[in-house]
This record gives C-alpha cells, sequence and structure tokens, in this order.
C-alpha cells in the first residue's frame, strides 16, 4: 500500500476530490495547510508571501493504483495546460499495514486482510 | 521505528487521548482534518434533525461531502506498534461505518530537538 500526499491550491481541491471520486478513490482526507516552494513564496513588491494557503489530500491506494491516482490529481490539480507555480506537489511513501477500525480488519502492504482480535 | 497515522472521530479524541496515556503512550500530535470513507453518508439517520440544522445538513449530502476528524500522529518503536493500534481500536469502536482508519509508516529516524539525542531514547519506552 502506498499513501498519496498531495498538497494542492485550495481553489482546485473540489476539482481532485470530484475526479478522485469519479475514479473510484472516495477515501480521502483532507487538511489546510500553509508552505512555501522552491520559488521561495511570493514576492509582491517589498513584500514576500512565504506562508501560502494550500490544501494537503491524503490518499491510501495500493500499489497498482499508484500510477493512475497520481495521473488523475494532477490532471484535476494543474491550472491551464502548462501548469504554473504554486499548483502544488505530490508525494508518495509506503503504508505498511492499514486497519479499519469499525470492523477491525487489518490489511498489509502484501494484500493479506484478517480481523483483529482486542 | 514506525510511524501510526490514526484517523478517528471528533468526540473521541478525550478517550483516546487518556487511553493512549494509561498505555505509556504519552506523546502524540493531533490535528483536524476533513475526510471521506468508502461508505456514503446514511440520510435515514438524520431523519427529523433537520429543522434548525439546514445548513450543516446540506454539509454531508449524498457524495463528496467532508466530515470532521481527528488526525494523530503517534511515533512507536516496533514494539509498541501493536499496542497502540489495539488501544486505538478498542476506544473508537463503535462498529459503525465512520469509525476511522489506522496507517502504520516506516519511520527512519527520529531527533530529540533539545538535546540533539537520536534514535529510540527520544520516544516513549
Amino acid at each position: 500500500m502506498i499513501m498519496i500526499r498531495s498538497i494542492v491550491r485550495p481553489e482546485k481541491s473540489d476539482n481532485v476530490l470530484s475526479a478522485l471520486m469519479d475514479a473510484g478513490f472516495p477515501a480521502v482526507t483532507k487538511m489546510n495547510v500553509v508552505g512555501r516552494g522552491k520559488q521561495r513564496g511570493i514576492k509582491i513588491g517589498d513584500i514576500t508571501y512565504d506562508e501560502l494557503p494550500k490544501e494537503l489530500l491524503l490518499t491510501v491506494v495500493k500499489d497498482n493504483d499508484k500510477d493512475f491516482v497520481i495521473k488523475t490529481v494532477i490532471k484535476a490539480a494543474r491550472s491551464g495546460k502548462k501548469g504554473a507555480f504554486g499548483d502544488g506537489k505530490i508525494f508518495v511513501t509506503p503504508v505498511d499495514e492499514a486497519y479499519t477500525i469499525s470492523s477491525g480488519i487489518r490489511e498489509t502492504s502484501a494484500d493479506e486482510s484478517e480481523e483483529v482480535k482486542i | 521505528m514506525k510511524e501510526v497515522m490514526a484517523i478517528i472521530r471528533m468526540n473521541m479524541m478525550n478517550q483516546t487521548k487518556r487511553a493512549l496515556s494509561d498505555a505509556g503512550i504519552s506523546s502524540l500530535t493531533a490535528r483536524d482534518a476533513l475526510g471521506r470513507g468508502k461508505g456514503l453518508v446514511d440520510m435515514t439517520l438524520l431523519k427529523g434533525a433537520e429543522q434548525g440544522y439546514e445548513e450543516a445538513i446540506s454539509q454531508l449530502g449524498q457524495s463528496q461531502r467532508l466530515i470532521p476528524k481527528r488526525i494523530l500522529f503517534i511515533v512507536v518503536n516496533e514494539k509498541m506498534v501493536e499496542k497502540t493500534v489495539k488501544t486505538i481500536i478498542k476506544v473508537n469502536r463503535t462498529g459503525k461505518s465512520g469509525d476511522g482508519k489506522i496507517f502504520i509508516m516506516p519511520a527512519s529516524d527520529s531527533v530529540r530537538v533539545r538535546t540533539g539525542e537520536k534514535g529510540a531514547t527520544t520516544l516513549d519506552d
């Protein structure tokens, strides 16, 4: 399993969420974050803005779906055809195990699932 | 060393914190988050509750509506992972969808900023 953390523009996050829903990946967690990127924020006149508001979307998917989900996010989050600075970033991290609290089902990266006894 | 990321119901936060500290896991980071899972919101549960809460109800709905959740980040030693997960599941389980999800990810190192110490000594025993 893989966790995909996408940092996107706040105005594009609805777009990304509906694209993921249509692509069959409904489960997402969203957080408001602030940050800056390689361009060191935005400089307007003498003022530098380096805490730009963004939205962080967390999705955990199977290894096989990784490329498809990343492509879906990129397509939905890019502004214009070529994209622009500030469109965001996607980070991919491995997930060893995932538990669903309501049922206690444990899924591992090897695609096994079992119920845990509490 | 592993990072446990748990997404739970907002109203379970206090119980979860208490249970974790009773289990010897005192350090954690928590944040507000919005999320959706595989299941859709069961509208029959809201029957009769619409009056006066039209705005709140309209935020739920059928499709891509997001529900407020709390997200916990806990970095623990390998041998504590099972205990952490079981504690969280025990407290948070109501058996209904929306109870949350726990993800376990590898963490390569941890450093205490105050002293510069590295590795297992910086974590809870």
